[in-house]
């Protein structure tokens, strides 16, 4: 240990130097060393939090919708949605049936256009009644009270809806969306919606989320920080396996100066995690064909870096628009007229039911879902446009 | 046409030259025996290039070159072609010349057109080879090597009626023939100096394209030697400033430091991608390159002090890079930026960047023995002793041992007598770059454990990599290693400490400031680079130097 | 039988080419008498050739692991863990125990002095010095002048320096790494078919040939320029051009219909990059199992008669992924497991080696040739540089010679060797393959005396 004494020391003067360039963000990594050893207390002491202030910055590799699935699927006791193509075929007669080799021929994917009129029923999901789409039924689920009660009474920014008990035992978990979705094969974990989302993400390099922490004091507890969320403009690379690499640059994406997305939220950090407040957010979305500016009302994100620093995992939750999910589900259906096993007008008529959140100013009726979210991200610079090199990675 | 700017160069070069010739006078020395040496892969590809144009591929195995007293390129001088070897140098022949004659090729390198396009014609042909056969020879080719050629080409042009196809032949001939494959040295008698020898022009013209271009003359220089410009000193340092101030010696000694510093291991480099997922393909690259732009922008753009190469933190860096030295990167990929590490990064000098550091480990882990025994063989050209045969490894690798770090296994290691006096030699230092890893990531801990980065380099202590960056700057050895090296490098020939002429150039490369261009210019000026020992020494003594 | 060589017969200089080199004498190409006629014709009435290759592996056994000892030479090879692989080739193999490599004083020079001392006769001086040139290269000097390549050198580690095979220090061929550019070589446009009907001699093989005439007549110019060393390389450069217009002049004959040659598949790309390198033990597992088809292949169709194959470097960096101890390191790093009695990793990379050469071997007996197969006309030399690694013992390296040499040689044998230099068994390859040979080696490693336990 005496050997090593005077290298700390130095590395500490360092620290302590003002700095006119970017943060030092090395700095964690010696603090980290310094506080695995017996020099903790020079960690505690002030002036060494008082040097710098840091910017962590990660890339979100994975966005996918939080599903719970228990062990039994007993979530969905009706079990999981049939498709349109299924509900196509339950009405047709043996002799439709026998002819649909014919039909085929002739038509492309007829079961999108079963309109009362032969509408495409993604377009227009009132021309058609379908069976009311398999909603969950259990009671346990991801996400965050995001209504602050816990009985689902209407407040003045929500409407009635029953809860869940989190995952962790939370009460008064809102999260619409899962009720919506959590029993619709293609959104589970062995569905391919959100798979392929992620995977056309990965490999076209649009609709990359990325998100800064700055103002960072303290890695481990800090009182205040903002976390702002832009959109890359940067593919990710990755490794020969296919892995995304950490440590990666990205730049924003700029429109007259200013970035194109950027909603910034507050937050703190609490035992190493990042906790925000909630607030507004637009986030960049590409998959499966789609591009959304997407909203995300009231939304809090939960962040836990990895010890490597290399990683992070989190939650996200808040109110995503009916119109705008409804929007993504009906565009993929033309994508995918043969896979995907929902029917839109069962996903429609639920949707608008099951909205709890931001009631129509005129109708009265929810014009939002709850909902979480749970993403993956690894470290990553964030160029701001004046962005120097010369700045390390925080561990 | 002489660009003012060229004038310029030629001009400060001139300046530095007349500046030098105040200092010390060069020691009377025997001369470089005689020898032949085999063009190396890069030689032969940049002579390709320079006479055809980089669109011409070369593809193809060259037989290796094997290290001798430091380098490659003095290993040249040893080495022939073998049977597997020349399979290869026929095909390249036959490929490059297809390519040279190809429908797409031959408007614009061949000057001429024949009078049928389906029959020979000895004119165009005739005049194809001189003009193609002295950049390939080196030296105008002879009537008898004209008149084979044209035999060949002739006996092509009537058998496949077609006189590009001939021509192809032709060139194939000149490409596969010993006169392009190795340099020669030819001597001729002094007129000067009866009873004495000194190396023909054309041989002077090719130990200096070589030595500074690390590819063949070119039409000028082989001019002034056809004139006898290069038999004059005056002659001599005028082709000499102009091709120190052409930036093709940026080519030539980028191919010097590569052999230097033997980044010929990249070409079999490999590391585990599962480990050290960032460091992949180009990544590899993109560090030799750095370390290559480093080493140019110091030692030939800013003329800089080459021992400041140790402690530089300034650098270039690309995307790829910055993955592995975790690090933002502000330009897009594929770009390279000028970079500055930080001091808290500990990196200074390009034995912390990552080629040095990721050549000198295992695929999946640093190892300070190999480091350590880099720097002192390619940095300080010392000689570390080969490994004794029977030791027993097995307790210092132990999972479950309490040696956590390297440098408890290699202190666990170093009690044994019979490794300890290597490891004392090799092991302060690597153990001072344990805080990067084995792909070159900077660290802290390994296994948990802090790194302690202190160690030794001759008596000189220091706490981390920066301060051996320091000792380095400051070792002797450094210096006079280059110059050596240099010298090697230039004659062919390795140097002994106690040469008279490598400690002239030691000591007026410290007076002139450790600047690399000066040294390359005192070589190449210097009697000694072309000295020829008397006839009846004159032949060879490398055999027994390369024993 | 013909011996296929141009008019300007450019033995005689290629012999002066060799002379200097090694301690041995040589002979023009081997005597047909060796042949015994059992079987071992082409379809068409020739000879069936008999060919010679080597194949190296790095580290060795671990002692007790690879056969169980005997006190005395005998036929019967007990294959242990590490050896498992072989023991259904076991009756076309021949152990050699117990063999030695004296260095007389000289340092062992740790995974190099080994192959050197085993493969040249003579211990090195220094640690990259080859002291005379390999004693397969003296076997190709004398049958790899009728086929179409002298000799074929691959390596499955994708490194071109991972050869053992070289004249002298500084001539050491660069090996073949990758199966795709190796098939383009053999089996690409210039490979001729032996059983196809027609046959012309193409025009621009006789023009290469001229080509390399006329280089050949610099040599006198160039002889008079340079000094004694220098000329050294000059002739080794002749001499090489000399065997390649002798392999063209074969190119122009029309081959003998070879019922045993049939143009294998291309090989598939071995990784996304195309590159066939690495030491990750799948990929070289994968890349040597290509190359063994292609090898075979190479011979059956007489491209060449003599081959060079590594498997894995003598300091062996095979690894699996993931793992930051490779082969070597393992080798003495990794502790003894005291139940089963050896470091049981090292034991794996050596048995993984040792399933590497029965792969080999399956590819040679794989093909129907004559009354037989490719190995039966086939000697492969199979050793290794080190007998322990973990210590870098020279002595007691293992050695295995596979194949019956078209009937010159017993196999089924294990040989006991008694401490007796292993040149013992370099020297009986050489015989056997027809070199005229009475003693070879240096100093302690000297010998005279071939293992006529497994001459028939």
């Amino acid at each position: 240990m005496d050997a090593l004494a005077p290298i700390y020391v130095k590395v500490l003067l360092h620290l302590r130097l003002p700095n006119p360039g970017p943060p030092v963000m090395r700095a964690t990594s010696i603090l980290k060393l310094l506080c695995a050893t017996a020099a903790i207390v020079l960690c505690a002491t002030p002036h060494v939090g008082a040097a710098e202030k840091k910017t962590l910055g990660f890339a979100v590799t994975k966005w996918n919708t939080a599903v719970y699935e228990g062990k039994f699927m007993d979530e969905c006791p009706e079990g999981l949605n049939p498709s349109n193509k299924d509900i196509w075929w339950s009405k047709l007669n043996w002799e439709q049936r026998r002819k649909t080799p014919d039909i085929l021929a002739t038509q492309r994917s007829p079961w999108n256009f079963r309109g009362e009129h032969g509408e495409d029923v993604c377009v227009a999901p009132t021309s058609v009644k379908d069976p009311p789409l398999r909603i969950v039924k259990g009671g346990v689920s991801f996400g965050m009270n995001l209504d602050g009660n816990t009985d689902g009474a209407a407040t003045a920014k929500t409407c009635k809806h029953e809860n869940f008990t989190g995952v962790d035992g939370t009460a008064g978990v809102d999260n619409q969306m899962y009720r919506l979705f959590g029993c619709v094969y293609a959104w589970r974990s062995n569905g391919h919606i959100e798979q392929n989302a992620n995977s056309h993400r990965l490999s076209s390099g649009l609709g990359m989320i990325l998100i800064e922490i700055s103002d960072v004091d303290d890695m481990r507890n800090d009182d205040h920080v903002d976390v702002t969320f832009y959109r890359g403009l940067d593919p990710f690379a990755t490794d020969s396996a296919g892995h995304v690499l950490p440590f990666s640059s990205y730049r924003i994406d700029m429109e007259n100066g200013k970035p194109r997305y950027g909603d910034k939220v507050a937050g703190k950090i609490v035992d190493g995690a990042i906790v925000t407040e909630t607030g507004n957010v637009h986030l960049p979305f590409f998959g499966n064909y789609q591009y959304m500016n997407q909203e995300i009302r009231d939304l809090r994100l939960k962040l836990s870096i990895a010890p490597d620093g290399k990683t992070a995992k989190g939650d996200v939750g808040g109110y995503y628009s009916v119109e705008q999910i409804y929007r993504y589900v009906s565009g993929m259906l033309g994508a995918f007229p043969n896979t995907t096993q929902f029917s839109c007008p069962g996903i429609y008529v639920a949707a608008h039911e099951l909205a709890d959140g931001y009631p129509d100013a005129k109708t009265g009726e929810c014009t939002m879902l709850s909902s979480a979210f749970k993403l993956e991200a690894v470290a990553a610079f964030i160029n701001h446009p004046e962005a120097k090199p010369s700045q390390q990675a925080a561990r | 046409m002489i660009s003012t700017k060229f004038k310029r160069a030629v001009l400060l070069a001139g300046l530095a030259l007349g500046l030098a010739a105040c200092g010390p006078k060069e020691p009377q020395t025997a001369g470089t025996p005689l020898g032949i040496r085999r063009l190396s892969e890069e030689q032969y590809r940049n002579v390709v290039a320079d006479v055809f144009g980089t669109g011409i591929v070369v593809s193809g195995r060259f037989d290796p070159m094997i290290r001798t007293d430091g380098l490659l390129a003095v290993g040249a001088w040893n080495t022939s072609i073998t049977p597997q070897g020349l399979v290869q140098y026929e095909e390249m022949a036959r490929n490059i010349a297809a390519q040279v004659v190809s429908d797409a090729n031959r408007e614009v390198l061949i000057p001429c057109k024949p009078a049928s396009a389906a029959a020979y014609d000895k004119v165009c042909a005739e005049q194809f080879f001189t003009k193609v056969g002295r950049l390939l020879y080196r030296r105008p080719m002879a009537a008898e090597e004209m008149t084979a050629t044209l035999k060949i080409t002739e006996a092509a042009s009537d058998s496949l009626k077609n006189f590009y196809d001939g021509v192809g032949f032709g060139l194939a001939r000149l490409l596969v023939s010993p006169d392009f494959l190795f340099v020669s040295d030819v001597a001729e008698a002094d007129p000067k100096n009866a009873g004495t020898q000194r190396l023909n022009a054309f041989s002077k013209a090719a130990r200096l394209s070589f030595f500074l271009w690390n590819s063949a003359p070119d039409d000028r220089l082989l001019q002034a030697a056809e004139k006898g410009d290069l038999y004059t000193a005056k002659g001599t340092e005028r082709e000499v400033a102009r091709m120190i101030a052409s930036p093709r010696l940026k080519t030539g000694m980028r191919a010097f430091f590569s052999d230097m510093y033997g980044f010929d291991a990249f070409n079999v480099l490999e590391k585990d991608a599962t480990i050290y997922p960032a460091f992949g393909q180009v990544a590899a690259q993109d560090a030799k390159e750095q370390t290559l732009r480093t080493i140019t922008d110091l030692v030939l753009k800013q003329d800089g002090d080459y021992r400041d190469l140790f402690t530089t933190r300034k650098t270039y860096m690309t995307r790829p890079l910055g993955r592995v030295y975790e690090i933002r990167v502000t330009t897009p990929d594929g770009v390279w930026e000028p970079y500055e590490f930080p001091i808290e990064s500990r990196r200074a000098g390009i034995q912390s960047q990552l080629s040095l550091l990721a050549l000198n480990s295992h695929p999946g882990r640093s190892s300070p023995t190999l480091r350590g025994k880099a720097i002192r063989t390619y940095l300080l050209c010392q000689r570390v002793p080969d490994p004794p045969g029977d030791v027993d490894f097995s307790k210092f690798g132990d999972p479950d041992s309490p040696n956590k770090t390297a440098r408890d296994r290699l202190t666990a290691h170093s009690t044994m007598p019979a490794c300890a006096g290597c490891h004392k030699i090799t092991d302060p230092i690597g153990l001072a770059m344990e805080n990067f890893d084995g792909a070159g990531t900077f660290r802290t801990s390994e296994d948990g454990t802090p790194i302690d980065s202190s160690g030794d380099l001759d008596g000189v202590r220091y706490d981390d990599p920066v301060g051996l960056a320091k000792a380095l700057h400051d070792s002797p050895a450094v210096a006079a290693c280059v110059v050596n090296r240099l010298a090697s490098y230039a004659t062919g020939q390795p140097t002994a400490q106690s040469d008279k002429w490598v400690n002239f150039l030691r000591e007026d490369f410290a007076s002139n400031g450790y600047r690399v261009k000066n040294l390359l210019q005192r070589i190449a000026t210097s009697d000694a680079f072309v000295a020829v020992p008397p006839p009846a020494a004159a032949t060879s003594t490398k055999q027994a130097s390369a024993q | 039988m013909t011996v296929l060589l141009p008019k300007s017969a450019p033995r005689r200089a290629l012999l002066r080419g060799l002379l200097g080199g090694g301690a041995t004498t040589l002979a023009l190409p081997f005597l047909d008498c060796f042949l015994d006629g059992n079987g071992t014709a082409l379809a068409a009435g020739a000879a069936l050739p008999v060919r010679f290759g080597t194949w190296f592996w790095g580290l060795g056994h671990t002692p007790g692991f690879g056969v169980t000892d005997k006190k005395a030479s005998g036929p019967g090879i007990d294959f242990l863990t590490e050896c498992q692989a072989l023991i259904p080739h076991k009756d076309k193999i021949n152990y050699f125990g117990y063999f030695n490599t004296p260095l007389d004083g000289r340092s062992n020079y740790t995974h190099f002095s080994g192959w050197v001392g085993s493969r040249t006769g003579t211990a090195p001086v220094t640690g990259d010095e080859v002291p005379a040139p390999t004693f397969d290269l003296l076997i190709a000097d004398v049958i790899g002048t009728r086929s179409r390549f002298k000799t074929i050198d691959v390596s499955a580690t994708g490194n071109p320096r991972d050869s053992y095979s070289a004249r002298n220090t500084n001539s050491r061929s660069a090996a073949e790494v990758s199966p795709i550019s190796f098939y383009a070589r053999l089996f690409g446009p210039e490979f001729v078919d032996p059983n196809k009907g027609d046959f012309t001699p193409d025009p621009r093989i006789m023009l290469r040939q001229s080509v390399l005439s006329s280089v050949a007549e610099d040599r006198q110019k160039l002889t008079k320029l340079v000094g004694a060393s220098d000329k050294a390389q000059l002739d080794e450069y002749f001499t090489s051009i000399r065997e390649l217009e002798g392999q063209l002049a074969l190119q122009l004959q029309k081959p003998e219909p070879n019922l045993a040659c049939q143009l294998p598949p291309k090989p598939a790309e071995t990784n996304i990059d195309g590159q066939a390198t690495g030491v990750l033990i799948d990929t070289v597992k994968s890349n040597h199992a290509a190359f063994a088809k292609l090898m075979a292949m190479a011979v059956a169709c007489n491209q060449a008669a003599t081959f060079n194959m590594v498997f894995s470097a003598s300091l062996s960096q095979l690894r699996k992924a993931g793992e930051s101890a490779n082969h070597h390191s393992l080798s003495h790093e990794e502790p003894r497991d005291p139940k089963i009695g050896c470091q049981p990793q090292t034991s794996w990379f050596n048995a993984r080696s040792m399933d590497a050469l029965a792969v080999f071997v399956d590819a040679f007996a794989g093909i129907r040739e004559g009354a037989g197969t490719l190995l039966d006309n086939t000697l492969i030399f199979a050793g290794s540089e080190t007998s322990f690694a973990r210590v870098h013992s020279v002595d007691n390296i293992p050695v295995m010679t596979v194949g019956k040499a078209g009937g010159r040689i017993k196999t089924g044998m294990h040989i006991v060797g008694n401490g007796d230099p292993i040149t013992r068994i370099g020297l009986t390859m050489m015989k056997v393959m027809g070199v005229q040979v009475d003693k070879w080696g240096t100093k302690s490693l000297q010998t005279g005396k071939t293992i006529n336990e497994i001459l028939v």
